[in-house]
């Protein structure tokens, strides 16, 4: 019983000037799978994942998305802010958050596209709006409870441990209804006993929200324990993709980590 | 001691009501502020005093569009004078051409919303420093089609007598009139505050926070960049157009030369000396910076109050670079203090 894709990026190329960051990658990512996309500094990582949610839109190859009802969305054709409502939504490796809001509203952000009002019923307050306002506060309120962070949630973003900061950015893509979500570095910053919450935390998002999940991480440990699979790249390129245990043993991959071990 | 507790029980829930209805606030401020439109009356204050506060008042609702600006979408704009000047004078022409007062008010704000989107665009191609001159640039245009074409009529454009609801008459000459319309103004002032405080609560609010705080989260999240940069022009401009209003409308009068750079820095001091993203802080900063130089130090000091006054806005930025809004702890705290040393007094004394 092969399970359906959900993403598939097919041999994409991503030039800066005279730069290849990307070069005629694959990888494709199945539904409540968990992907890792690891290789060194500089390998293109950040940028894959700026290609597929549309930070970058003038790469070549095609990057493709499997909705619910099946159809298959052809990612170029949508813009930068529409993406999120595919239900592909995604973190930052610097973390991107509004400082000087409460936890609860960064966290409400991340429904945004899921309000009807507007501009001028916001100004007039309708009771259309408030119903709205409480139904989306009602989700984040959930998203919340779900993360384990209700008692924080009026406390201001700025201020925050790293480790909350992490959470907070993970509980926004919650909002969304996710069905991909792509994690910059979730673990980095993190101590251990915050790492292994993280670990227990992407199950259960797996589990309970049916998303699939598409990860870079440098913390071997982590990538090893969490992926099903791990797609490893250097210079933008395919170096190979296969089982965490499998990937270790790669000899392809240990070069690009360690270099070519042959001491003349 | 029950009568006691019963006072206190009483004074908890009005804090509790007024703490979690802010529409509420506003209104009894505008209820208290409503009194200085009756001190005139009795003879205990000078009109001119009283039209110092109606200026205060319009700077206050022109602060609003600026603070959204501002604080909430880190934008800036430098020509919040020449739009508060676009009010004025457009309501002047409207009413001059003998259309309706209502229909004129109309008028100005579908103006100001055109303008707004046109100077929303212009930003989209310029950030920071460079917003701040494109701003500037359109301030000295407009100062100069003020000063220079001819529908404004030179120096000013008389209005005089005002009807509005299709009879009411209302003249500045006549004192309880004025009064009126100074009413009017706080009245105005107020539903600002609230439809203000309602934007920032909702949606909207938070995608102008976004957009301004992290980019790159707002277009993930779904927030259209160029949407709420043209969205949050407009409500500055209408916002000052709207205080232009209200300006023609109290002094019924509109001059082409008082729409100066000058006032729009004015106004920038008012909005960062009260308090980014304040509510009340507008009309604090408003007050701080024209308010108590007029009323206060030009007395005192004369010509040089300006000196005071500039000294007062660098004193205030330098200790509460939040705006003076957050000082109010710091002023409980001072009290509770001076009144611990007294009640200490009578405890002793009662020994």
């Amino acid at each position: 019983m092969s399970k359906n894709t959900v993403l598939k990026i097919d041999d994409v190329v991503m030039r800066f000037g005279g730069l290849t960051a990307v070069d005629h990658l694959n990888l494709e990512i199945k539904e409540g799978e968990i992907v890792g996309l690891i290789g060194p500094n500089g390998a293109g990582k950040t940028t894959v994942f700026n290609c597929i949610t549309q930070f970058y839109d003038s790469y070549e190859g095609s990057i493709t998305f499997n909705n619910e009802d099946g159809e298959t969305i052809d990612l170029k054709s949508k813009k930068v802010t529409e993406i999120i409502d595919l239900g592909l939504v995604r973190t930052f490796q610097n973390i991107e958050l509004i400082p000087d809001l409460s936890i609860i509203d960064n966290v409400m952000i991340g429904a945004h596209n899921q309000f009807k009002t507007g501009l001028v019923q916001h100004l007039l307050s309708t009771p259309k709006v408030r119903k709205e306002e409480k139904r989306i506060y009602d989700k984040a309120l959930d998203v919340l409870a779900f993360m384990n962070m209700s008692d924080l949630k009026d406390q201001m973003v700025h201020g925050q441990p790293y480790g909350i900061l992490k959470k907070v950015e993970v509980a926004r893509t919650l909002m969304s209804d996710p069905r991909l979500i792509i994690l910059d570095e979730p673990a980095a910053g993190l101590n251990d006993s915050e790492t292994d919450e993280l670990e227990t935390l992407i199950y259960k998002i797996r589990d309970e929200y049916n998303a699939s999940i598409l990860l870079i991480e440098h913390d071997m440990g982590f990538v090893m324990n969490i992926c099903d699979r791990i797609a490893a790249i250097n210079f933008g390129k395919n170096i190979a993709t296969d089982t965490p245990a499998k990937i270790q043993a790669h000899p392809n991959v240990q070069e690009a980590y360690l270099g070519k071990g042959d001491d003349e | 001691m029950t009568e006691k507790t019963n006072s206190t029980i009483t004074k908890n829930t009005i804090i509790t009501f007024f703490k979690e209805r802010p529409w509420a606030q506003y209104i009894l401020f505008g209820v208290l502020l409503s009194s200085i439109a009756f001190l005139p009356q009795i003879g205990v204050m000078r009109n001119s005093t009283m039209s110092i506060f109606a200026l205060i008042i319009i700077y206050t609702i022109a602060a609003f569009g600026l603070n959204l600006l501002l604080g909430f979408s880190a934008l800036i704009s430098l020509a919040t004078a020449g739009f508060i000047g676009g009010g004025a004078l457009g309501i002047g022409i409207f009413l001059n051409m003998g259309l309706p007062f209502e229909v004129a008010v109309l008028l100005v704000i579908l103006s100001g919303i055109v303008i707004g989107a046109f100077i929303g665009i212009l930003s989209l191609k310029s950030q920071g420093i460079y917003l701040a001159i494109t701003t500037l640039f359109v301030q000295e245009i407009l100062r100069q089609i003020y000063t220079s074409v001819g529908i404004f009529g030179g120096e000013r454009i008389d209005i005089g007598t005002i009807t509005i609801l299709g009879g009411i008459e209302l003249n500045r000459f006549n004192f309880a009139h004025r009064s009126i319309i100074f009413l009017i103004l706080i009245a105005v002032m107020v539903i600002i505050m609230i439809i203000f405080r309602n934007l920032i609560k909702s949606r909207s609010g938070r995608a102008f926070m976004a957009m301004s705080r992290s980019k790159s989260a707002a277009a993930a999240m779904g927030v259209n960049i160029m949407k709420y940069r043209v969205y949050a022009f407009i409500i500055a401009t209408v916002f000052a157009m709207l205080a232009g209003v209200l300006y023609a409308m109290y002094y019924q009068s509109a001059p082409t030369r008082a729409w100066t750079l000058d006032l729009s820095l004015l106004l920038l001091a008012m909005v960062v000396a009260g308090g980014f993203k304040s509510v009340f802080g507008m009309f604090l900063g408003a007050f701080v910076v024209y308010g108590i130089p007029t009323l206060f130090l030009e007395d005192i000091f004369g010509d040089v109050s300006e000196i005071f006054a500039g000294l007062l806005i660098i004193l205030v930025v330098l200790f509460y670079p939040q705006g003076l809004i957050h000082s109010g702890p710091d002023i409980k705290k001072g009290f509770k203090k001076i009144v611990g040393l007294f009640r200490k007094k009578e405890v002793t004394q009662d020994e």
